[in-house]
């Protein structure tokens, strides 16, 4: 059985605060340790007051970089940027679609041309090659195509992630000012919550399957 | 045949538009709905025989669209195929509970999207025979 240790004389205790148990005055120990709570408080503003400064002083360097590019720039309009870049995104996979639907009906009138001359090239080996590589070469432009199509989802997925972006950035500054005024609730923090990551198709089609799908 | 396309980005509608009718759903009238609520009222008015909705949409989510097909008994058993990029265990649990019958990942394939639209319609093949 280990031996209770009085407070006053534990060893882990500051020195000072081993000093101020000892002390047969009550008004005078209050005082002190009061005065020890709020030097502490003081370090923690000080950290965070130089912590806001310097995100301040990040973001206004930033807005003043896109301003030097030509860009009109300042930090309200960081969101605006995303927005353009989103909208950019969208116009460049929105003509790659618009050239995949104008081709798609020229490669399938290739393929049904080809296919004809095939049917009527009676021997002739000379014809019947050449409709057989264009029938063959209208296929592959049908596949390119698609694949095309569907490689278009990019703009999807980063747009998503600018989206997200974009909201982040409007809640930062509002966050920041949250945050000095709560500082005795940063204690508290809790930790994020790690989310198992289903990272392919398989793996979704493993846990489907694990649920009768 | 008539098909309804979810999702709060054009360019995914576009490109869903698109996989079908390359997957040979020619003669089949394809309509788009930005949101859940949207998709909601558009499924309420007239019939369709498959949904094909992402997850994370503003208003309301392809999920909570889901949930909401399953709970209504004109439009329960309509089959959803949900084609997104939320791919943590949780959410296609979640999916897979309120009833999903296909879920695909983003990025994906035609060759993907192709499979799991096979799947359901022999599904609905197979159970409209055994009625």
């Amino acid at each position: 059985m280990s031996t209770l240790i009085p407070l006053a004389s534990d060893e882990s205790l500051p020195s000072e605060l081993r000093d101020l148990l000892n002390s047969p005055e009550g008004p005078a120990f209050e005082h002190a340790l009061d005065a020890m709570v709020r030097q502490r408080e003081q370090h923690l503003f000080r950290a965070l007051g130089q912590l806001a400064r310097e995100l301040h002083d990040a973001v206004r360097r930033l807005g003043g970089e896109l301003a030097q590019e030509g860009v009109p720039g300042i930090v309200a309009d960081a969101r605006q940027h995303l927005q353009d870049v989103l909208e950019m995104s969208a116009n460049a996979a929105n003509r790659s679609i618009d050239f995949a639907e104008r081709i798609r009906p020229q490669a399938d009138a290739l393929a049904q041309r080809a296919d004809d001359v095939l049917k009527r090239a009676s021997g002739d080996e000379l014809v019947a090659g050449f409709a057989r590589d264009a029938g063959g070469f209208a296929e592959t432009c049908r596949t390119g195509l698609a694949d095309m199509v569907v490689a278009q989802s990019w703009q999807d997925l980063s747009g998503q992630r600018i989206k997200k972006v974009s909201a982040f950035i409007g809640t930062v500054e509002t966050s920041l000012l949250e945050l000095v005024r709560l500082t005795g609730a940063l204690a508290g923090a809790e930790a994020p919550v790690d989310v198992a990551k289903v990272t392919s198709q398989e793996d979704a089609d493993r846990l489907l399957s694990e649920f009768g799908f | 045949m008539k098909i309804l396309v979810v999702d709060d980005f054009s360019t995914m509608r576009r490109i869903v538009r698109n996989l079908l009718v390359e997957l040979g759903f020619t003669n089949t009238l394809i309509q788009e709905a930005d949101d859940g609520n949207n998709a909601l009222t558009m499924l309420r008015a007239q019939p369709f025989d498959l949904v094909v909705t992402d997850w994370n949409m503003p208003n309301m989510t392809g999920i909570d669209l889901l949930r909401a097909i399953r709970a209504e008994p004109s439009l329960k058993g309509l089959p959803v195929l949900m084609v997104t990029a939320e791919n943590n265990r949780d959410q296609i649990i979640a999916a897979a509970q309120a009833g999903v019958n296909g879920y695909v990942v983003k990025p994906f394939t035609a060759a993907t999207l192709q499979e799991k639209l096979t799947k359901i319609f022999e599904r609905i093949a197979a159970s409209g025979a055994k009625a």
